[in-house]
């Protein structure tokens, strides 16, 4: 009786030891996560008038203490450790530039009324060209018990610097004299094709103001 | 007749033999005995216990502290240094990254310092170089004659997007402000080549044919001064 009743449980048993059983599947390769961005050269044709430049200046400051944060029993509490402090100001400068983006101008642009012209201009848009840290200027303080600055935390300051830069472009005017100087540099050219100055018109799509701004900044200008 | 029979032996009648009561029979009879307030007290205080555990164990859970380090800068003000009118036409823009890394040689091991430069070089036509007619008309045509395609302005690196890559050991800002300028003369070398000129040169006349035909001219040349042979033509 009771070998009957074992020999099914023997039986099911070899069945599943044998499911269990057999070849390993060949572990799939792991992704390669390339860690060094391709060095990347992308070239863009286009047809951009720069007409103002501005160069701004900034200096970046930074000081920090360590603080212990947390909470116990639900009460939350921010004690300042006394490590000392770090402080650091970076300089820097950076290039805006106003342009018209001549890339979609056509006859609709153009109107003529005998010997009169009009030309409406596109949008002026405010790029940032360039950048530049003034390191021999960099003034750090740094206490005994604390570490120095690291690179990547420098590079965190300057692009937060940057970003403020950004911020204030609204406060500077750069379009209208963007606008002023298009008609500056446009009239003299217009002139040469045989039209009076008298008789030359630059127009743009509407008068802009501060609110207008973000839409007028080049996307290239934002951060990584 | 009496058929009785006598039986010998042990005569008196087995009772019956009741089950042994279960653990848990025992309890629902004890249960049943029990007065309902005392059922109640019971549940109520195990219920008490479930909800205090719950509360200290979120105390207990709610408990921690980090050390933290606000990496928030200063606010301080943007100051415009100069403004300044220009004519620049911009015919082709190269963004490129540049991967710099230093060394130095140590006893243990060596230090390093590896960074990402981003810049974008411009190239396009000055328009205070133009020479004076640069723009001849002529009944229905129109000959215009450009500068030579340039670097419009050396300061093409947006240093404040370099990415730190990889540090070990200490460097100064001299270290950094040389890995500058050698990202910079890396990507001038690299991108400002006869290939890309030419294409900007190539893009120059087609982008003023566009404006001179928009502009209402049938017949347009554009020429570049300085012995370059880029003319376009067209009726």
């Amino acid at each position: 009786m009771t070998k009957k009743l074992l020999q099914p449980f023997i039986l099911l048993s070899a069945f599943l030891l044998m499911a269990c059983g057999g070849k390993e599947k060949a572990s799939e390769p792991s992704p390669v996560i390339d860690t060094i961005p391709m060095m990347v050269m992308q070239i863009q044709k286009c047809a951009k008038l720069y007409t103002a430049e501005y160069q701004v200046h900034k200096i970046v400051t930074h000081d920090d203490q360590m603080k212990l944060k947390g909470s116990f029993l639900q009460k939350e509490f921010d004690i300042t450790l006394p490590m000392g402090k770090r402080k650091i100001a970076i300089p820097m400068d950076a290039s805006l530039k106003a342009y018209i983006d001549f890339s979609d101008f056509s006859e609709k642009n153009v109107r003529k009324r005998g010997d009169k012209i009009e030309i409406i201009l596109p949008d002026p848009k405010v790029e940032m060209t360039s950048s530049k840290i003034n390191h021999q200027e960099i003034k750090r303080h740094v206490s005994l018990l604390r570490s120095n600055f690291s690179d990547e935390e420098l590079s965190i300051y300057e692009k937060q610097g940057r970003a403020a830069i950004i911020n204030d472009i609204p406060k500077m005017g750069i379009i209208h004299m963007a606008q002023e100087n298009a008609a500056n540099t446009l009239i003299p050219m217009i002139e040469q094709m045989g039209y009076p100055q008298s008789n030359i018109t630059i127009t743009f799509r509407k008068k802009y103001t501060v609110s207008d701004l973000p839409s007028l900044l080049d996307q290239k200008t934002f951060a990584r | 007749m009496n058929d009785n029979k006598q039986l010998t032996g042990n005569t008196s009648p087995q009772p019956p033999q009741t089950p042994q009561p279960s653990t848990l029979s025992t309890l629902f009879h004890a249960l049943g005995t029990v007065s309902k307030w005392v059922l109640g007290g019971i549940a109520l205080f195990i219920l008490l216990v479930i909800i205090a555990s719950y509360l200290i164990y979120r105390s207990v859970v709610a408990t921690g502290a980090d050390i933290e380090v606000d990496q928030r800068i200063g606010i301080t003000p943007t100051q415009i240094a100069s403004i300044k009118q220009i004519g620049e036409w911009e015919f082709l823009s190269v963004s490129d990254e540049e991967m710099v890394d230093t060394t130095r040689n140590r006893f243990f091991a060596d230090d390093e310092l590896v960074r990402i430069y981003y810049g974008t070089l411009r190239l396009g036509i000055d328009m205070s170089e133009v020479k004076g007619q640069w723009i001849k008309k002529e009944k229905d045509s129109i000959i215009v004659t450009l500068p030579p395609i340039k670097l419009l302005d050396e300061k093409f690196i947006d240093e404040a997007q370099t990415k730190a890559f990889y540090e070990s050991g200490k460097w100064t800002d001299e270290d950094r402000q040389m890995m500058y300028e050698r990202a910079r003369q890396r990507m001038r070398a690299r991108c400002l080549n006869r290939q890309n000129i030419e294409s900007a040169e190539q893009n120059a006349s087609r982008q003023f044919y566009q404006l001179m035909r928009s502009m209402g001219f049938s017949q347009v040349t554009i020429r570049f001064e300085g012995g370059s042979n880029k003319v376009k033509s067209e009726e």
